[in-house]
């Protein structure tokens, strides 16, 4: 029997999936041990061992495959514990870093402070060197310059340094030289080089991600090496894979090379899943959102690829490294709910977190959190969250939403309840609609797939909000990103600055670099043992009208590439320009330009099978446990609900909403706006009734 | 018309979220859309939702001088057009006679209907890289009359009922030297239609009765908010007067801001009478951008946790005399007004500071910024135009419990507006970026120092280069507040291939300026709070470790004395100095 598993390691709980290649699955919680979080992941693997009476070393000679998704470089830069790190840049320059272009993100706050580098100013040392903007030397690289400063970084007992050039997009030969001085004068340090991590052009953008990365590669270098050091005691001998942040799956080796890959990886397995579990009712798009204790993640798929973007932040420090574009904000479980001077209700960003937790957990909190009003509303059942192994106390949940939101706003209980789950909803509901607008899609073409904790209960009300038809509730929902990351593939990230009109291009250059990054990526597949033949590549051309300063990437098959033929390049520019942004200056002959060539190496990796279930009937009645009151948003009252057991549900029960669908890590609220059908696959299926016909063909076959 | 609608306390909240959110929209759609980097990199432009009568619902004020205007001239748009606005009329409007704060920073209104009836507009406003007049981007301290600047737009409809006005679009355009500008304007317009979307959504989901009782409330909440905050000021009239310095025309020319600020029973009046007349050049303000100078300077010393609506604005008062400096009467140039925004923040923080110490920063760094423009002989001489951004960028003052914000620029935008990057200023000018650095010793000692200021330095490329300069800021450095030092003075200056120096003014135009001419810049720190004895050491030292603060001043401004050898503070020294 062969296992494979997907580790997730939250902030609370680490996320097991464990999958058998006969189709089978099992989910296990296991809490996080965030001081060294290879822990949890070990005890995980133990109580997996024990419950197939093994031991951990027999049962991890079953396992071919393990993926683990890790937040270790994310926490150490939140908190600002990453290595101790220097920079070595461009003299005249060395201030970029710090300060990012010169943003306050909050204009109207006087207190808000200037962010805090990860390198500080007197690390950051200048190097004399310089490169014109066509990478044509000016100054060639003074060695003796590089000596010095690295002595100077020697002394201060640096861990990583980063080397960040000015022009090096177009010439990487000074950073590349640099680089070999760091690594003879200061052996064992982890070396970060610009051209290598991110050789596109925007000098701001690549020293903070070249940062970033040195910052965090001792961090990610010392984890692994314990992790797989653990492994190794255990006798494991399958396949290790991290996940990274662009939705693919890396080797160990090549995430200590690349550290910030895994930056805000956390989300990236969300849209995998969603994909997978939406793609078996025949869709290529959906948005996924997660709602967990204390953040909502959301995420759009298109055309079976998640949404992707060059533009992410972690406290406020810029990562353009391309990355799944998540949408995260504050709302969760934990949110706590609060009345503004005005007098207006808010909820969140504050969260109370699991310590000391919702009210209603009876250690301690006593502000009102979003789980707190789901109890009062009756979408949980005090008896059964977390399966029971945590009993809910709904009088501290009521004193709560009394004092602090109904007590100030004159309702009722009930109704601030109810006012506090509206007010959360409306907010996740931006969420998922911005990254819809800002992409160009509109959010009612896509099945909702929801997942986390707390998203379930919540997510008929965003659907309703946004106007969209199709929620899908995976039945692993609770382990979402550990189920996609089973799923994910090897994948790989290269880019080239080439800055130049098409109708300028030069074909051989540019097949040039576009074969560069090919052969490279094939390389790295072949290191992490993916033969030729399961190798995919992809090509995104980032274009713009002359003059223009944001592009709109553009994929092109590799024939296209070679073909390299200005006008068909610009015959696929013009339409999309227009889809996204209203408008094509097609009909003015307006040149096109070329900035950077993308280009995505994706190593296929063998996935779990889902297999579908029988169908069974379509009465859900013996999956029923009873009836319970709870609060209907659209009526404004409460009235009685039925309460379903999910994992007794089958492939074909059909019901109508208003109704409770229990499990034991989540619960599903369903709206009287919405009926049910179990998919072949557990999935539950809520849509509006006016797209039932298309559904159950969906759904039933 | 609400008078038989219940309120509900939590369609209130839901709704002002959902109006915030329609206007990030609209923010979102104008940043991807726009071709002039003063839209897509610096977001010089505000997007806004208005109701039937003008009233502003929500904003997102990018650049929050230009965010005040909007809704004054909707309301002058309503009356102007009285009966005669219709489903698909789309209105372009920048004239500064009539409620506009700068003739470059052109508005689109659009109408949106609900059921046949009139229910609100959908705005945008943004800083276009030309609107006609002598000179190319507008900046003109030659100007005398407001035609040597712009062309002026009253409310004009360019789309009349869903139909484009060909003629007078061509006319506009025919008037305007970069094409970019005609793309500029679409997709205001494209902005607006968004927001019209998001309107009509939330009036087919609830309905104008319903929505209206609930736009009067959340006016009524956020006022209340506003009151509360103002209640925390106590009561009486405080006076703050302020400088600006040469009005491009007359050297050594100074004009006085005199504001005098009431604070009675929540509410707060703002009285520029006795400002100085206006100047006979460009360095005059419109009443609006005197008025978004008032409003956003104000803002930063309340609660920034406000919705930003009607109801913001009641509780406020602002009178400014027509013929002042702030107010500068028909037909006066005014294209600077923008920029005596630091200059007007000044006087209402010297009038508050001593009333609400803790919740006013020392100065800021004023504004003082180049443009220049010329042809690229990389690019077969195309025109080129780059707002120094990236040199302008000083120093914010310190505040109690903060430094001030390094870096950060004019108060205007208040780090709204970001820097060029640098590898894109490359491809984008012929310039050649030398420096670019925090300039040490720059920012005003304090217990809270002033935010840092800047050293650039650029080697100026191409051919017919031209550069204009307009600000202030080398007269008069940022003070520092409740014992807190100045920051330093803003000065640009030029050193020709001939070796020659020669220092502009702060509203200059130099003409052909030859490529390799070294561009220096630099733009001082801003002012400190409080008694920079009182800073703990290990800031101090923290400060000169990483060269942003000198040894000297170290021990003269703030009473520490480090050992550069062992770089540790010599506390026995220190407590003396201290002493």
């Amino acid at each position: 029997m062969a296992y494979k598993i997907g580790i997730d390691v939250g902030g609370t709980f680490t996320d097991f999936l464990l999958t058998r290649d006969d189709g089978s699955s099992a989910i296990y919680k296991v809490l996080s041990t965030p001081k060294d979080p290879s822990i949890a992941t070990v005890q995980g693997i133990e109580e997996m061992a024990r419950d197939r009476g093994l031991t951990a070393e027999q049962f991890l000679s079953e396992v071919t495959t393990i993926v683990h998704g890790t937040t270790v470089t994310t926490n150490a830069t939140l908190t600002y514990s990453g290595a101790r790190t220097g920079l070595l840049t461009t003299r005249g320059l060395r201030d970029a870093l710090e300060m990012r272009r010169g943003i306050r993100e909050e204009q109207y706050n006087n207190r808000y402070p200037n962010a805090r580098p990860v390198i500080e100013r007197r690390l950051r040392l200048p190097v004399d060197e310089r490169l014109g903007a066509q990478g044509e030397v000016i100054t060639p690289l003074d060695e003796g310059s590089v000596r010095a400063a690295v002595e100077v970084l020697r002394a201060e007992g640096v861990e990583a340094v980063a080397v960040c050039f000015m022009n090096a997009y177009a010439n990487p030969a000074h950073e590349a030289r640099a680089a070999e001085l760091v690594r003879e004068l200061l052996p064992g340090a982890f070396v970060s080089v610009s051209t290598e991590v991110v050789p596109a052009i925007r000098l701001y953008d690549r020293v903070s991600t070249t940062a970033l990365n040195a910052y965090v590669g001792p961090v990610l270098r010392r984890y692994l090496e314990s992790l797989t050091r653990k492994l190794a005691d255990l006798h494991y001998r399958g396949v290790l894979l991290i996940m990274a942040s662009n939705g693919g799956v890396i080797a160990p080796e090549v995430a200590m090379d690349r550290p910030a890959t895994t930056l805000l990886s956390g989300p990236a397995g969300g849209p995998v899943a969603g994909l997978a579990f939406s793609r078996g009712q025949g869709y290529a798009d959906c948005i996924t959102c997660d709602m967990g204790g204390t953040s909502f993640d959301v995420a759009l798929v298109k055309d079976g690829k998640p949404l992707t973007t060059t533009e992410g932040d972690i406290n406020r420090l810029r990562i353009s490294l391309p990355m799944l574009d998540v949408v995260t904000i504050g709302a969760g479980g934990g949110s706590i709910g609060w009345i503004d001077e005005g007098g207006l209700l808010r909820m969140g960003p504050q969260s109370a977190g699991a310590d000391p937790g919702p009210a209603c957990y009876g250690r301690g909190g006593t502000r009102p959190t979003c789980t707190d009003a789901d109890l009062l509303l009756g979408y949980l059942d005090p008896a059964f969250f977390a399966g029971g192994r945590i009993p809910l106390d709904v009088d501290a949940a009521r004193r709560a939403v009394d004092e602090h939101v109904a007590g100030p706003l004159g309702l009722d209980v009930d109704a601030a309840a109810a006012g506090m789950y509206e007010v959360i909803n409306v907010s996740m509901a931006a969420a998922v609609r911005e990254i819809a607008v800002n992409n160009g899609y509109d959010p009612r073409d896509f099945p909702l797939v929801t997942a986390g904790g707390a998203g379930p209960n919540h997510a008929c009300q965003i659907a309703l909000e946004l106007g969209i038809p199709v929620i899908l509730v995976p039945r692993e929902s609770s382990i979402f990103c550990a189920a996609g990351m089973l799923r994910s593939d090897l994948k790989h990230d290269f880019v080239r600055t080439y800055p130049t009109r098409l109708d300028g291009i030069d074909p051989d250059r540019f097949r040039a670099l576009c074969r560069e990054m090919r052969d490279q990526g094939l390389a790295l597949l072949a290191d992490e043992g993916i033969p030729a033949d399961r190798v995919t590549v992809g090509l995104t051309l980032d274009l713009r009208y002359l003059r223009q300063y944001h592009e709109v990437g553009i994929e092109v098959s590799w024939d296209e590439a070679e073909a390299c033929d200005p006008a068909a390049i610009a015959a696929k520019f013009h339409p999309q320009h227009d889809a996204l942004y209203g408008y094509s200056l097609e009909d003015k002959g307006t040149p096109v330009e070329l900035m950077n060539i993308r280009l995505t190496a994706i190593g296929r990796t063998d996935k779990p099978s889902l297999v579908p279930e029988p169908r069974a009937g379509e009465d859900p009645s013996p999956a029923r446990k009873g009836v319970r009151r709870a609060y209907l948003p659209g009526e404004r009252a409460f009235a009685d609900v039925v309460v379903y057991d999910g994992m007794a549900l089958r492939h074909g029960n059909r019901f109508d909403g208003p109704a409770v669908i229990e499990q034991v890590n989540t619960t599903t609220f369903v709206t009287p706006e919405f009926s049910v059908v179990v998919d072949p696959y557990g999935t539950y299926t809520l849509y509006r009734k006016e797209r039932e016909d298309e559904i159950l063909g969906r759904v039933l076959g | 018309m609400s008078g038989n609608v219940t309120i509900d306390k939590v369609l209130v909240s839901i709704l002002q979220r959902r109006l915030k959110s329609i206007t990030e929209e609209m923010s979102i759609a104008m940043t991807r859309t726009t071709r002039s980097p003063i839209l897509c990199e610096a977001k010089d432009f505000v997007t806004g939702l208005y109701d039937a009568r003008g009233n502003m619902l929500e904003q997102t004020e990018n650049l929050p001088i230009l965010a005040f205007s909007l809704a004054p001239v909707c309301k002058y748009i309503i009356e102007y057009y009285g009966d005669d606005i219709h489903p698909g009329d789309v209105i372009f409007h920048n004239d500064v006679f009539s409620m506009g704060n700068q003739n470059n920073d052109v508005a689109v209104y659009k109408p949106i209907f609900f059921d046949g009836e009139l229910v609100a507009w959908a705005a945008c406003k943004g800083h276009q890289a030309d609107i006609g007049g002598a000179v190319q981007g507008g900046y003109n301290p030659q100007a005398t009359e407001v035609w040597q600047e712009a062309l002026r737009i009253p409310p004009i409809k360019v789309y009349e009922k869903g139909r484009r006005r060909k003629d007078v679009w061509d006319l506009i355009f025919a008037n305007i030297r970069l094409d970019i500008v005609e793309e500029d304007m679409r997709a205001e317009i494209g902005s607006c239609v968004v927001g019209e979307r998001g309107m009509l959504k939330i009036l087919e989901r609830y309905g104008r009765e319903v929505f209206e009782a609930h736009k009067e409330h959340l006016f009524d909440a956020t006022e209340s908010m506003m009151r509360q905050e103002i209640r925390t000021i106590p009561d009486g009239v405080y006076r703050g007067e302020s400088k600006a310095y040469y009005d491009g025309q007359n050297p050594g020319s100074e004009y006085t801001i005199r504001v005098a600020i009431t604070v009675e029973d929540g509410r707060i009046r703002f009285d520029y009478t006795g400002t100085d007349p206006q100047t006979p050049g460009f360095v005059n303000g419109t009443f609006t951008s005197s008025a978004s100078a008032t409003i956003l300077t104000f803002l930063q010393m309340v609660n920034p946790d406000m919705p930003h609506n009607q109801g913001m604005i009641r509780p406020i008062e602002i009178t400014i005399p027509e013929g002042t400096i702030l107010n500068a009467a028909y037909p006066a140039a005014t294209t600077y007004g923008n920029h005596l925004c630091p200059n007007n923040a000044d006087a209402i923080m010297r009038a508050l500071g001593p009333v609400i110490p803790d919740r006013v920063t020392a100065e800021w760094n004023e504004l003082l910024c180049s443009l220049t423009t010329g042809k690229d002989p990389r690019k077969e001489g195309a025109p080129f135009v780059d707002i120094g951004f990236m040199g302008m960028k000083g120093g914010s003052g310190g505040i109690y419990g903060c430094d001030g914000y390094d870096h950060i620029g004019m108060i205007d935008a208040s780090g709204g507006v970001l820097d060029q990057d640098y590898e894109m200023f490359e491809q984008q000018t012929p310039h050649r970026l030398i420096r670019h650095e925090y300039w040490c010793d720059s920012a005003g000692a304090g217990r809270w120092r002033g935010g840092l200021g800047v050293v650039t330095e650029f080697e100026i490329g191409g051919e017919a280069v031209k550069l204009v300069t307009f600000g202030d800021g080398d007269v008069e450095p940022a003070r520092g507040a409740q014992g807190g030092k100045e920051g330093t003075l803003n000065v640009i200056r030029l050193r020709y291939p001939d070796g020659r120096w020669y220092t502009c003014t702060t509203k200059d135009m130099v003409a052909d300026v030859p490529a390799g001419t070294l561009y220096y810049q630099e733009a001082g720190g801003g002012g400190g709070w409080g008694d920079p004895r009182e800073r703990p050491a290990e800031k101090v030292l923290a400060d000169v470790r990483n060269g942003v603060v000198s040894l000297e001043r170290a021990r003269g401004d703030y009473g520490v004395v480090i050992d550069p050898e062992t770089w540790t503070v010599d506390e026995a020294a220190t407590a003396e100095l201290r002493s």
